[in-house]
């Protein structure tokens, strides 16, 4: 768990770290990796991944507009915004 | 009469009585809490709200059973208009548009909630040490943790300030607790029900609960908490059983499991003492020890640092500080408001799971750890399916030992995690669970560990029953402000 | 130094259901911001996706007329990325098991046949809208769009040049608006194309490195993306420099793809099955259900409309290609059952009309019932065809109704026999010299006849009458 590895996955979870965590984080996340690396010793070939605890299908909507409009009550309870839309700082493509 | 301590079947009986209006019964829960406060088990009160719910039930009386009870609800609920934060700076101001469908059945069936509970930031932590509205106390003792993440939630209710609190189970957080704090708390099999309005930590482990002093209580609870919800497609259609039902059948027979791998001798002998005498309890009762392998327990605790935090890094991506929530003040750019943002509104706990989930999904490690984890979990899952072919439920401790003093886990998250070894396989297989009182150990409560077949609450609530009916450790009581 | 081209397009189709992929919002387009805003598209804490049947309906028909594998079992994941447009902070999508696996479609260019393959198409939802323009110094977000569900076609990277990625992107907007699943309104984004451009030496197997050409929604544009590009990556090689895997974006203004800021590029999505949708599963009764009721596509109706309506193969090509004019034909044959007179004026008059204006059917002013009526009118001898072309011509500058136009200005043909016979007798008494000319075997003379009593009639005199009736008047 180098220093790169760290700042990475920092930037892909836009999390910054300071000099001040940095390292303590460094370390936490080597020491739970390595703990994690026990994972290694199961014998899991041929074993299909459990991606929920329910052995069922979807249940699925049939397609219906049941939306409300709620504009009002959205943008007043947002952290920044004009009468019609969600404000943040200006996006260069 | 003092509401203090007093189950939900007791309320329910004086206000039927007429011992105690509904409105004197809110005001009394209302003023316990503010004696109580030094236990920081709230974060948000709804005073006005309740005693206005009080004031309609006394005037048009409700024959629920759950009529004028007032509950505690964990802050992770989204309770439409009431501050919602999720032990966490990010949702400070918060206030959602819509109710959580577990909040819903409860109100519906006549509870009153009094208040929102503090917790371990996005239930993250089993101490309740984490939380960013600081660490709740407890009940039976200074600077005691009450165990987390459901923390709040098992305070109020042990401090007899509330018969009944709802909690969230993803690795232990109400069972560990509940342990922790002397009481009864149950997590229900993956999927009984909806997590509608559930602030989501790690989608395929999570779960609601009841948290309360007896079982029987906890089965009134559940059977108004659970529902098949169309809004949550992992919400289970299977038929809702009346959980009060078949309680006090005999439980003469019943087969109880005990874990081979689960080494208790590497515990306190205190620890062993008391689970010793919980066994020779149920023996007298009636119930058959015998041993199951779960061949791959060990690896349980693994497991679970790898899917959680995975699941959860994806979860909390939606706080971003653009439609809810906090935001940080002036940044210069869209880079900044992300970073700085969720930088300043999470804990140190969540970002290090963040950074975990980060980890183990991105290329090149997502085949050596999220999806080797994945396999494992079902490994895990194969254990006790085989397991319950032979026994009707498993039983262990529910932790490693008694409440420990706030800060004596130190700087590493690996002591932390090792807290839940007992409680996490149910999660990872998604059945029932639940802890009851068992013993004292230095004059502090620890909890037994129930563990159910998948949809069996009903012989989990019989097995607690029928040991609450015959013991007396439900029934202690911790010295609080009454 | 000989070069090849090899293209992959993905294609991004926006679903026509009426609600979002997991939520009960409105997709409908053009509503004011943040009003089709559900909690769900919302991505408020606690809220869960349930998926829409209805759009795998759609997806599962672009499968079975594309020759596709159908995954009756399909699966959801997440991809994880941060934009103020993605309210969850990431989208779901279908990674690993899409609804639709491999197929094929034809294109045509140049009167060759071509099979192109398809590798997938999968079900995802769409981000909101970001808009930079309107505020000083910030980005308003619209989550109107969020959620909408996207049918994301891939192809093989069988492309070999910039005509065939055209034919292909038409032949794919063809099919989608046939089967009714998506409107292919390309100005209002209902499809949108990432390009795929490598170039590599003829005869190198090696494929070269690709650069991706994000969002281009014309075939106009894509055309011109494409060749900009292949250049711009010809000139790198031979120069002896590589060419950098990246994305980039097509300004149509300066005729130029740019690269767009390199972080896309540390973007690690990180998929991954989505823990809250379980496996969708379609059933064999609904599968053949969809089967069934697959609504024509053009090969089929070319096909009918030769067979049944008799029409020239070429005017059956014509209409069928047109999802728009293909209803039209088809509803005016079901009023008025004479199929040659419709596609006449399809093929004809509103043909040219259409080349005249350089619009799509859909985009004039035409509505079905209303060309329907004009047919009906012409038919019923109402008016005859020459008044019917400046009938036709006033709909389309204003959309009128047929029949007001008819009556306001008066056009009803006149077909009172005893009336054109009084007239053309008028006529007839006051023009003695052609009179004789003509019946002296000045045949030409005819015409001055009829031109008479059309501009008598202003018009309106129906043809063949005023023929008979002169005819017998002459003799």
């Amino acid at each position: 768990m180098d220093k790169k590895t760290v700042a990475t996955i920092a930037y892909l979870s836009r999390l910054s770290l300071n000099e001040k965590n940095e390292d303590k984080i460094t370390d936490d996340l080597e020491n739970i990796i390595k703990f994690v690396d026990q994972l290694n010793a199961a014998e899991t070939d041929n074993i299909e991944p459990l991606a929920s605890p329910l052995e069922k299908t979807a249940k699925t909507r049939p397609d219906k507009i049941t939306a409300e409009n709620r504009k009002e009550i959205f943008l007043e309870r947002s952290p920044k915004s004009n009468e019609d839309y969600f404000l943040v700082p200006r996006v260069v493509e | 009469m003092s509401i203090q301590f007093k189950t939900i079947k007791q309320l329910g009986k004086m206000l039927n009585n007429k011992e105690i209006s509904h409105v004197e019964l809110i005001q009394e829960t209302f003023s316990l809490i503010k004696k109580n406060n030094h236990l920081n088990a709230f974060v948000t009160l709804n005073e006005q709200e309740s005693l206005k719910k009080a004031e309609i039930l006394d005037k048009s009386p409700s024959s629920s059973s759950l009529a004028g009870i007032p509950i505690a609800q964990k802050d992770l609920f989204c309770t439409k208009d009431l501050r919602t934060t999720c032990g966490s700076n990010m949702l400070s101001n918060f206030i959602p548009p819509y109710s959580a469908t577990v909040i819903e059945n409860l109100e519906n069936a006549g509870c009153i909630s009094v208040g929102k509970t503090n917790m371990d930031e996005f239930a993250m932590g089993s101490s309740n040490e984490t939380s960013f509205y600081g660490n709740v106390q407890n009940p039976w003792g200074l600077n005691l943790v009450p165990g987390g993440s459901s923390g709040g939630s098992a305070a109020a209710v042990a401090a007899g300030i509330v018969p009944a609190a709802s909690g969230t189970d993803t690795g232990g957080s109400i069972r560990q607790p509940a342990s922790l704090c002397g009481i009864t708390g149950l997590k229900p099999t993956y999927g009984r029900i909806s997590r509608w309005g559930m602030i989501a930590f790690a989608s395929s482990l999570d779960q609601a609960g009841p948290m309360a002093r007896t079982a029987e209580d906890c089965a009134l609870l559940l059977n108004e908490m659970c529902s098949h919800d169309e809004k949550d497609t992992t919400s289970l259609d299977e038929k809702i059983p009346d959980f009060t039902k078949n309680i006090n059948s005999s439980i003469e027979g019943l087969k109880i499991g005990l874990v081979k791998e689960f080494d208790l001798s590497k515990l306190d002998t205190d620890v062993v003492k008391v689970f010793e005498e919980s066994k020779k309890h149920y023996e007298s009762l009636g119930a058959k020890f015998v041993e199951v392998s779960l061949p791959n327990i060990s690896l349980s605790v693994p497991t679970y640092y790898v899917v959680a935090p995975a699941e959860c890094s994806s979860n909390l991506s939606r706080f971003d500080g653009v439609k809810f929530g906090k935001r940080c003040e002036n940044p210069k750019d869209l880079e900044e408001l992300y970073i700085k943002t969720r930088s300043e509104g999470f804990g140190d706990e969540v970002k290090r799971r963040i950074l975990i989930g980060s980890y183990v999904l991105s290329a090149g490690f997502y085949d050596a750890y999220y999806k080797k984890a994945q396999q494992v979990r079902r490994l895990i899952k194969n254990d006790f399916d085989s397991a319950f072919k032979n026994v009707d439920v498993i039983m262990s401790p529910t932790t490693r030992g008694a409440a420990f003093e706030a800060g004596s886990k130190g700087d590493d998250p690996i002591q932390m995690y090792l807290e839940d070894l007992f409680t996490i396989p149910a999660n990872l297989a998604g059945l029932p669970a639940m802890s009851i009182p068992n013993g004292m150990i230095e004059k502090k409560p620890i909890g037994l560990q129930l563990i159910g077949n998948f949809l069996d609450e009903s012989t989990l609530l019989r097995a607690a029953h029928n040991y609450q009916i015959t013991t007396d450790w439900h029934l202690k009581t911790p010295e609080v402000m009454s | 130094m000989s070069w090849e081209t090899v293209i992959g397009l993905e294609i991004h189709v926006q679903l026509s259901t009426s609600s979002k992929l997991f939520s009960g919002g409105s997709t409908a387009f053009g509503a004011e911001p943040n009003t089709h805003v559900d909690l769900i598209d919302l991505g408020l804490p606690g809220v869960l996706p349930v998926a829409n049947r209805g759009a795998f309906h759609k997806a599962i028909r672009f499968g079975l007329a594309t020759n596709s594998i159908i995954n009756q079992t399909s699966t959801f994941d997440r991809k994880n990325y941060f934009y103020p447009d993605l309210p969850k902070g990431y989208q779901i999508t279908q990674m690993a098991l899409p609804i639709v696996g491999k197929g094929f479609i034809k294109i045509e260019v140049d009167g060759q046949e071509k099979i192109i393959n398809i590798t997938r198409a999968h079900l995802e939802e769409d981000a909101g809208k970001s808009i930079h323009d309107l505020f000083d110094g910030e980005t308003g977000v619209d989550l109107n769009r969020a959620g909408t569900p996207l049918l994301e076609i891939v192809s093989e990277p069988e492309i070999s040049n910039a005509k065939e990625a055209v034919a292909y992107f038409k032949a794919i907007r063809q099919i989608v608006t046939f089967l009714d699943i998506c409107d292919g309104n390309m100005a209002q984004g209902s499809m949108r194309c990432d390009v795929n451009v490598s170039v590599k030496k003829s005869g190198e197997t090696k494929l070269g490195t690709r650069a991706e050409i994000k969002n281009i929604n014309s075939f106009k544009f894509i055309e011109k993306a494409i060749n900009y590009e292949i250049d711009r990556q010809i000139k790198i090689l031979e120069s002896g420099d590589s060419v950098v895997q990246e994305t980039r974006l097509y300004d149509s203004i300066k005729n130029e793809t740019r690269s767009m800021r390199s972080k896309e590029e540390a973007n690690d999505y990180r998929y991954f099955p989505c823990p809250d949708l379980l496996p969708v599963v379609i059933s064999d009764d609904e599968l053949k259900e969809i089967r069934d009721n697959l609504p024509e596509l053009p090969d089929e109706k070319e096909k009918r409309y030769v067979e049944e309506s008799k029409l020239d193969y070429s005017e059956a090509k014509i209409i069928a290609s047109s999802k728009t004019m293909a209803n039209m034909f088809e509803e005016a044959c079901a009023k008025t059952k004479d199929s040659k007179l419709i596609a006449n004026w399809l093929v004809g008059d509103i043909s040219a009309l259409l080349n005249k204006d350089n619009i799509d059917l859909e985009e004039s002013k035409l509505t079905s019932n209303n060309f329907a009526m004009l047919i009906e009118r012409i038919s019923d001898k109402t008016i005859s065809g020459k008044i019917a072309k400046s009938v036709l011509e006033e709909v389309w500058e204003t959309g009128d109704d047929v029949d007001k136009i008819i009556e306001s200005k008066g056009l009803v043909q006149i077909q009172d026999e005893s009336l054109l016979e009084t007239i053309a007798q008028n006529i007839i008494d006051n023009n003695p010299s052609q009179v004789e000319a003509y019946r002296g075997g000045k045949d030409k003379l005819f015409g001055f006849f009829v031109g008479q009593v059309m501009k008598e009639t202003q018009g309106k005199a129906n043809p063949q009458s005023v023929n008979e009736i002169l005819k017998k008047l002459l003799s």
